[in-house]
């Protein structure tokens, strides 16, 4: 199996202007990301608001241009690829929204939504798309005569359904879903997790998992990546980390999530005070001010990520908080 | 006497004939308890509270046999009583925190304004009580805070500000709707502690309402679960995990991930909750139920008490007693 | 692999009208948007049919009936209805000519700054770095002079009559719109629908068009209904001023114009025209209101 996605130290600053008289600050919202997605498997990027998350969706859909690092889909490089090129990549990466009341046009019928990235990217002849779009709604379990509905006829979970076919018209290689999940109900989400799979294994597709809830991560995902103010923390296969995380931050993650059979031996991990303010992160390991376990060094010298039992850490105190 | 006793109510939406959100619902809350209301969406967790508090505007009709706080009836209470009681004995924290706390005012001001209000507090002695409350749902540099202004705080810290306002005047009752879903792990975790920390220390009832069975079985005592409008489930955390009664609940706890045992596919409930239009005539699970019989197509089951609970159904599950 | 079915076995098309019903059905529930449509749909059946609904020729002087009463008055006369004027034309199909005039003038004037209006809002949006500001900085510049005042001065220019008219008031209304368009417009941009659409690969022109613009019609159709009205009112003070359409031409506002004189006389001449124009103001706001609240674009839910 060959890597549909690969990322080498992905870095994203912004600029904020903070006035007339004052140099602009820079917001360094993603910094050194790498990873590698094989087809058909499914990396889980964890974290919490202001992790980097969005801004690497972005980065991946080629939404916005990395400021520096490599970014490869189906191993055709992102920086410097010339039109025709881009175009190509257009169709390998798609993405699923989080707000499902937003991520459909609402003056737009859901048949013509679906059948616009065929419409666009093929040559295909009016009854071939529609043919194609009655076949992806017959997948995702709509019915035919959804196809002249608007998108505010349905509830969460069928537009999910919606964007998700949508989004897989194309049979991208990529589909990077951000938070696809979080705004519905329990049965539905694993209506539409179980429908996430399907397609998965039906066409191959590597999926890049955004996501807070755990719980999910853990039911979907093959490899995670913790992050945390835009540096990656943990990385590495699914079962390895929940089982048994190395980070301080991915072990107050995992502790900080409620869970239905609560085990009274194991003591909760508590992490007082909040992220710090991304315009003015804290010197060295950006998780000291929170980290129980922090030392002088972790507040001076910020931590390599580095392989340690099988995965990727970047801890200085790895070693000795785990003994 | 229990703080809450509620019997029987329904909420409808337009005249007598129109469809409850909330059908012929029983709960009761006892003093220092925690319990937690859990439903999906139309479930009518949320409008049930809303009810309690007077807050159903017209069309909604709230009708019940019996809606007691703390021996009053809620049901009969006009204007100045029933401020005298919602927001001081009786007091609630909403989901978005960002939302309801009003941009336009500080911090110091909006909680003052509670103490003002119900505590009589005015001047300095309401800013150092305040100050206090800020001190105890634990914002760091409170006395700095008490002229922020909510857009300058993130979303734990307006939740935080939101908790102290709910417990300013001491009350008796606090419900907290979907408190930390839009929050993260870790901020969610803490303001639970500081929601179950307060609930102690004063001796609250707590009502929680939530989606999130997992915060339920961390935190609260009784569970009621929801369905379209009705009580289906009422236990004892933790059984109704471990043995569940009711096929509704069994089928939530099937679908949450944690519990997939390894399986690719989750196990769901086909079908969606029941809306206006197509409301079964028998047990409003019955399309969905993989235990359905005839006869629950037919006949609406009440809620009945068995040892460990009670539940809505012809055939519940894990009982040790056969049950008609 | 197996498909959960999502649907209940109800008739589905009950449940869910077409956007043109469902616009129809929020639209009549207020009745005073009604009243104000079935004025409008009078207006334009007078413009449409003058020449075969109005009594007489409207530029025809009866010299023998200068200055008669209404009908229903002392001294007037069956024939001329509402009276004549102070030249002896019939005032009432005076006034059935001059809703031909008045729809014309609101028409051609919204069409002329709308249509332009979106596209420079569009651009506006689209590209906020550069071009955008720019456009915006001239639309401050010609909101900050008072539209009347700016009005006059074009058709001052130009010289009077109903074209120069019409491109006057068109261009005083037009930095509403771009204003309204781009503002609608940067709404929509944030939102992940459009996301969406570019990352399908939609083309400049398409995400603009197709993608975008729909979504921005609510504002703008209100906005156009009222403008509507405020050109009428524009022409009618524009031609009050002897600016705009000239006599003969029955414009109400030239009409107006020319009695100002008879005012104590044969207040007819003056009080019905000015009626008409206010009718038909309110008429028009009526139904823009109705318009507004009928696109308000909630969110709509399948329950």
């Amino acid at each position: 199996m060959s890597a549909v996605l690969t990322a080498r130290d992905l870095t994203r600053h912004y600029e904020i202007s903070r006035g007339l008289f004052q140099p602009n600050a820079q917001v360094q919202a993603l910094n050194g990301v790498s990873f590698e997605l094989q087809a058909g498997k499914t990396l889980a990027v964890v974290g919490e608001s202001g992790c980097g998350k969005s801004t690497l969706a972005r980065a991946l859909t080629l939404i916005e241009e990395p400021s520096s690092g490599s970014l490869q889909i189906a191993g055709q490089e992102v920086t410097g690829a010339s039109k025709a090129q881009r175009k190509q990549l257009r169709r390998d990466v798609q993405m699923v929204f989080q707000n499902p009341y937003a991520s459909l046009n609402p003056r737009q019928k859901v048949g013509d939504q679906l059948g616009e990235p065929l419409l666009i990217n093929t040559q295909l002849s009016r009854l071939e798309r529609r043919e194609r779009v009655q076949a992806m709604m017959q997948q995702v379990g709509l019915r035919p005569e959804h196809y002249q509905r608007y998108p505010h006829m349905f509830s969460g979970g069928q537009r999910q359904r919606i964007a998700l076919a949508r989004a897989m018209m194309l049979q991208p290689k990529v589909l990077v879903a951000d938070e696809p999940t979080s705004a519905l109900d329990v049965s539905i989400q694993a209506q539409v997790l179980n429908l996430f799979m399907d397609l998965q294994e039906q066409f191959n597709t590597g999926y890049v998992f955004i996501s807070h809830n755990l719980s999910v991560v853990r039911h979907v995902a093959d490899d995670v990546l913790v992050m945390y103010l835009g540096r990656p923390v943990e990385m590495g296969p699914s079962e390895l980390i929940y089982n048994r995380p190395l980070h301080p931050y991915t072990q107050a993650l995992l502790s900080a999530t409620p869970t239905i059979h609560p085990d009274p031996s194991k003591p909760k991990i508590k992490i007082s005070g909040e992220l710090p303010n991304p315009l003015s992160p804290p010197s060295g390991c950006a998780f000291h001010q929170r980290c129980p376990h922090a030392s002088e060094r972790c507040q001076v010298e910020q931590p390599a990520l580095r392989l340690l039992d099988a995965r990727q850490v970047a801890c200085h105190h790895a070693e000795q908080i785990n003994s | 006497m229990s703080l809450l006793d509620i019997k029987n109510l329904s909420v409808r939406f337009g005249d007598a004939t129109a469809i409850p959100v909330v059908d012929g619902l029983d709960l009761c809350v006892e003093k220092g308890e925690v319990l937690a209301i859990v439903g999906e969406s139309g479930s009518g967790k949320s409008v049930t509270m809303m009810a309690l508090m007077g807050l159903i505007d017209a069309p909604g009709i709230v009708t019940a046999d019996s809606l007691q706080f703390d021996g009053t009836d809620m049901l009969r209470l006009k204007g100045r009583q029933r401020r005298h009681i919602v927001g001081k004995d009786l007091s609630m924290v909403f989901q978005d925190p960002m939302t309801a706390l009003n941009p336009s005012f500080t911090v110091g001001f909006q909680i003052e304004e509670v103490l003002r209000q119900h505590m009589n507090l005015k001047g300095r002695a309401a800013r150092q009580r305040a100050l206090q409350l800020l001190d105890r749902v634990e914002i760091p540099a409170a006395a700095s805070r008490l002229n922020a202004y909510p857009h300058q705080l993130s979303g734990g810290m307006s939740q935080r500000v939101a908790i102290a306002m709910a417990i300013a005047a001491e009350p008796k009752l606090l419900i907290a709707d979907e408190p930390t879903t839009a929050l993260d792990v870790t901020i969610q975790a803490q303001i639970m502690d500081l929601l179950v920390g307060l609930q102690r220390e004063q001796n609250m009832g707590l009502v929680l309402i939530t989606h999130d069975l997992a915060v339920v079985a961390e935190t609260a005592q009784r569970v009621c679960v929801m369905y379209a409008g009705q009580a289906v489930e009422i236990g004892n955390v933790p059984q109704l995990f471990t043995t569940p009664s009711h096929p509704y609940t069994e089928a939530l706890l099937k679908a949450i991930p944690e519990h997939s045992q390894g399986q690719r596919r989750l196990i769901t409930l086909p079908g969606i909750v029941p809306g206006r239009y197509d409301r079964p005539l028998g047990c409003l699970l019955s399309p969905r139920c993989p235990y359905a019989q005839a006869h629950c197509r037919e006949q609406r089951p009440t809620l009945d008490d068995h040892d460990r609970g009670a539940a809505r159904c012809f055939y519940p599950l894990n009982l040790t007693a056969e049950v008609a | 692999m197996t498909t959960e079915s999502l649907s209940t076995s109800l008739d589905q098309s009950l449940l869910y009208p077409s956007p043109l019903k469902e616009f129809w059905q929020a639209f009549a529930h207020n009745k005073g948007a009604v009243a104000g449509l079935a004025f409008m749909i009078l207006l334009v059946i007078c413009a449409l049919f003058a020449p075969w609904i109005a009594p007489h020729d409207p530029s025809e002087q009866y010299r023998e009936f200068l200055l008669t009463p209404p009908a229903w008055l002392e001294g007037g006369q069956l024939q001329f209805l509402l009276g004549t004027d102070e030249v002896g034309r019939d005032l009432l199909s005076r006034l059935i000519h001059g809703a031909r005039l008045s729809l014309l003038i609101g028409l051609a004037s919204v069409l002329m700054s709308l249509i332009p209006g979106i596209l420079l809002g569009l651009v506006a949006g689209f590209f906020p770095r550069l071009l955008g500001p720019s456009i915006m900085r001239l639309m401050d510049i010609m909101l900050a002079l008072p539209s009347l005042l700016l009005a006059v001065a074009i058709v001052a220019i130009l010289g009077p009559g109903l074209i120069n008219t019409i491109f006057a008031i068109a261009i005083v209304s037009l930095p509403s719109y771009v204003r309204l368009t781009r503002a609608a417009v940067m709404g929509e941009l944030n939102r992940d629908y459009v996301t969406a659409a570019r990352l399908a690969g939609a083309s400049l022109p398409r995400l603009m068009f197709i993608t975008v613009l729909p979504n921005c019609m609510a504002p703008l159709i209100v906005q156009a209904t009222l403008s509507f009205s405020s050109a009428i009112l524009d022409a009618a003070a524009l031609g009050f001023l002897g600016l705009g359409v000239q006599p003969p031409t029955p414009e109400w506002g030239t009409m107006l114009a020319s009695a100002r004189d008879y005012i104590e006389r044969a207040w007819w001449v003056v009080s019905l025209p000015g009626l008409t124009i206010l009718l038909s103001v309110l008429a028009i706001n009526l139904m823009g209101d109705g318009l507004r609240d009928a696109l308000d674009p909630k969110l709509k839910n399948a329950q």
